[in-house]
């Protein structure tokens, strides 16, 4: 197996023998040691809750932002190489704000992350009069979360393009045992307060670290309010309802 | 003298002229009531003093049901009318569902602004619960009742006195029954087809309701 | 416009250049006889000249011929004295609208070197002429009572001046009928909007 590999994983526009394409295989890897991200869809709004590293106590935790607005209706978190987001949630941001300008009206859900997973794999080299951006593939996984005229709603785009639509999901190191709790707790009828809890309790359970207002970021989407990032003194009550 | 005028005559620069719009004429209304919207236009085309056809529709029904009116430059008006149609499509194809009056309206808005500085010389209305009209360089706003056009001058206050009972202090503004506004948009053809040599020969007239999209036929005088 | 056994002739009040409202009291309609009214559109000073010039005309008439002038009359006299400045004319356009001495109807309108058009119906003039048109030829019908003419010039005029720049800052409106001159003043949006 291994042996097979080393001879296909180099370019990222070839594919090994079996069909695969090693260095979007190695992306979605590259996810698996981020942190993990949980997206929770109620019937009142969407939530994401990520977990923040601090391997230093000297450091800021305010900057690490892995919950993103895209529009005022839609927000992504994030796992893997955090970096190669901002070219990702640049294009987002660019796609929305465009359907606004040409059409006067909200982007949906799924065309957004539609628009971003045309972006994954405009990686190697450029096509017939397709600009080229990236080298390799992206080493980052979203979660996107958004409300439209369908109501609440949650995808889960990775490098390899695809996309798909989720109730809950999680993504990052801890994103197995994140998800078998969050099939378990899960429930379709769920208020906004009651999937704050779910995501900060999956959350809590897969963290290493003892979880804290400081080290978990929160952020949910809703009909009423958009997208909305818990500030410090809301999360810690989160915290206290656990 | 005589001698230096020649001279000039010989050293004039033959000038060219490239003059890619013409003005084919016609009238165009719509009214927006109740649960309905009526969108009409005649049906002649016309050059200078020639007429070039007596029925050359300018009035489209679109593929998500607004229906566009265009008067000014006809092969302006039907090339927009082509692209519009193309993005329509798209648009159903990218988000999976029809384009509303309102996105149609805005992306009408952001087309004419696109050829900001060779602009389609095409005076647009647009219709479809609501009623939109537009400059040829895409400014725009949403009307009861908009006429524009060639006759645009003749219809436009009988409108305004008819529809929204402009001048009328003492009348209560009663919702309109289909009925009455087809009565209003033929009396305005017929009145702008006596005075306005460019009006004229049928009235085309959509009436879009909740159910789809009806289109009639109406004679109106051919002199 | 004609009604039956009455005319009617309504103007706007306001004088401008160009964008710029100078007044909004400007009578342009003036009484040739008791039962003759014109209508000046135009250049100012020449609506004021003339109607100087029309005055003295009609007082002549009157004492030469010892009787008041008929509207028809009145309307040739009036293209006469444009045409005499045919390379240099007044630039006013107008309507002539009046009785004659049978009670008949009579109304014409004619360009600033005098040429008539005599109608049956309704004429006009000016900057909203365009808007006019469009508005009597849907509203007017033959044969209509004094209030039914008073109400119908009225609604055209003031929906037409509303679609027109340079008009409005209400109208004057006279219904000349055998017995009588009704004069009423309307009002109309009270600004001039240029976007």
């Amino acid at each position: 197996m291994f042996l097979t590999r080393s001879e296909y994983d180099r370019g990222v526009n070839t594919f090994s023998p079996e069909g695969r394409l090693f260095q979007v295989e190695y992306a979605i890897e590259a996810i698996k040691l981020g942190s993990t991200a949980i997206g929770v869809t109620t019937k009142d709004g969407v939530l994401l809750a990520v977990e923040k590293r601090i391997p230093s106590p000297l450091m800021e935790p305010e900057s690490i932002e892995k919950i993103l607005e895209i529009d005022s209706h839609l927000g992504c978190a994030m796992s893997g190489l955090t970096a190669d987001s901002r070219i990702i949630i640049e294009h987002a941001r660019v796609a929305s704000l465009n359907h606004r300008f040409i059409y006067d009206e909200p982007l949906k859900v799924e065309s957004v992350t539609q628009s971003v997973c045309d972006l994954a794999l405009r990686f190697g080299e450029s096509g017939n009069g397709e600009e080229r951006i990236m080298s390799r593939p992206f080493g980052v996984a979203l979660l996107i979360a958004g409300v439209d005229e369908k109501g609440p709603q949650l995808f889960h785009a990775d490098p390899s393009g695809t996309f798909v639509q989720y109730e809950a999901k999680a993504i990052g190191s801890g994103s197995e045992g994140a998800q078998t709790e969050l099939q378990e707790n899960y429930r379709k009828d769920m208020t906004l307060a009651e999937g704050e809890t779910l995501a900060l309790s999956v959350l809590k359970q897969v963290m290493e670290e003892k979880l804290n207002k400081t080290n978990v970021e929160m952020a949910s989407v809703t009909a009423a309010y958009g997208f909305h990032v818990y500030p410090a003194d809301q999360l810690q009550s989160v915290i206290e309802r656990l | 003298m005589e001698y230096a005028t020649q001279h000039r005559a010989t050293e004039q620069a033959i000038q060219h002229r490239f003059d890619p719009y013409a003005d084919n004429g016609g009238t165009i209304l719509a009214i927006a009531g109740e649960d309905f919207c009526v969108v009409a236009g005649d049906t002649r085309q016309s050059e200078g003093y020639s007429i070039n056809s007596r029925y050359a529709p300018k009035v489209f029904k679109m593929k998500n049901n607004v229906v566009l009116a265009n008067s000014g430059f006809h092969a302006d008006g039907v090339t927009l009318t082509k692209r519009l149609n193309q993005r329509i499509e798209w648009y159903r194809h990218a988000h999976e569902k029809d384009m509303s009056a309102p996105a149609f309206a805005q992306m009408l808005a952001t087309t004419l602004y696109g050829r900001r500085f060779f602009p389609y010389y095409s005076f647009c209305i647009v219709g479809r619960g609501m009623v939109y009209g537009y400059d040829p360089v895409g400014s725009y706003e949403r009307y009861q009742c908009r006429a524009a056009g060639s006759a645009q001058n003749l219809v436009q206050p009988f409108l305004d006195s008819q529809i929204t009972l402009n001048g009328q202090k003492d009348a209560q503004p009663t919702p309109l029954s289909l009925a009455d506004v087809l009565c209003i948009v033929k009396d305005a053809f017929t009145s702008a087809t006596e005075r306005d040599i460019y009006t004229g020969d049928y009235i085309e007239l959509h009436i879009i309701t909740r159910e789809g999209v009806e289109t009639q036929l109406h004679p109106l005088k051919k002199d | 416009m004609v009604g039956k056994n009455c005319v009617a002739i309504a103007s706007d009040k306001r004088l401008g250049m160009q964008a710029m409202t100078i007044s909004t009291e400007f009578p342009k309609v003036f009484p040739a006889t008791e039962r003759t009214y014109y209508g000046l559109a135009g250049l100012a000073t020449d609506v004021q000249t003339m109607s100087e010039l029309l005055r003295f005309k009609v007082n002549m008439y009157k004492m030469r011929e010892e009787r008041t002038i008929q509207p028809k009359t009145f309307a040739h006299m009036l293209s006469s004295t444009l045409y005499e400045r045919r390379f240099g004319p007044y630039f006013t356009e107008p309507v002539v609208a009046g009785l004659d001495d049978k009670n008949r109807p009579f109304i014409c309108a004619m360009d600033l070197i005098g040429c008539i058009n005599f109608a049956k119906d309704f004429v006009v003039c000016g900057t909203a002429s365009p808007n006019l048109y469009g508005m009597c030829e849907s509203l007017w019908e033959p044969d209509l009572e004094p209030e039914d003419l008073f109400e119908t010039i009225s609604q055209a005029l003031i929906s037409a001046v509303d679609r027109d720049a340079l008009s409005g800052w209400g109208a004057v409106v006279h219904v000349i009928t055998p017995e009588r001159v009704v004069t009423r003043t309307l009002k109309t949006r009270q600004a001039v909007c240029l976007c």
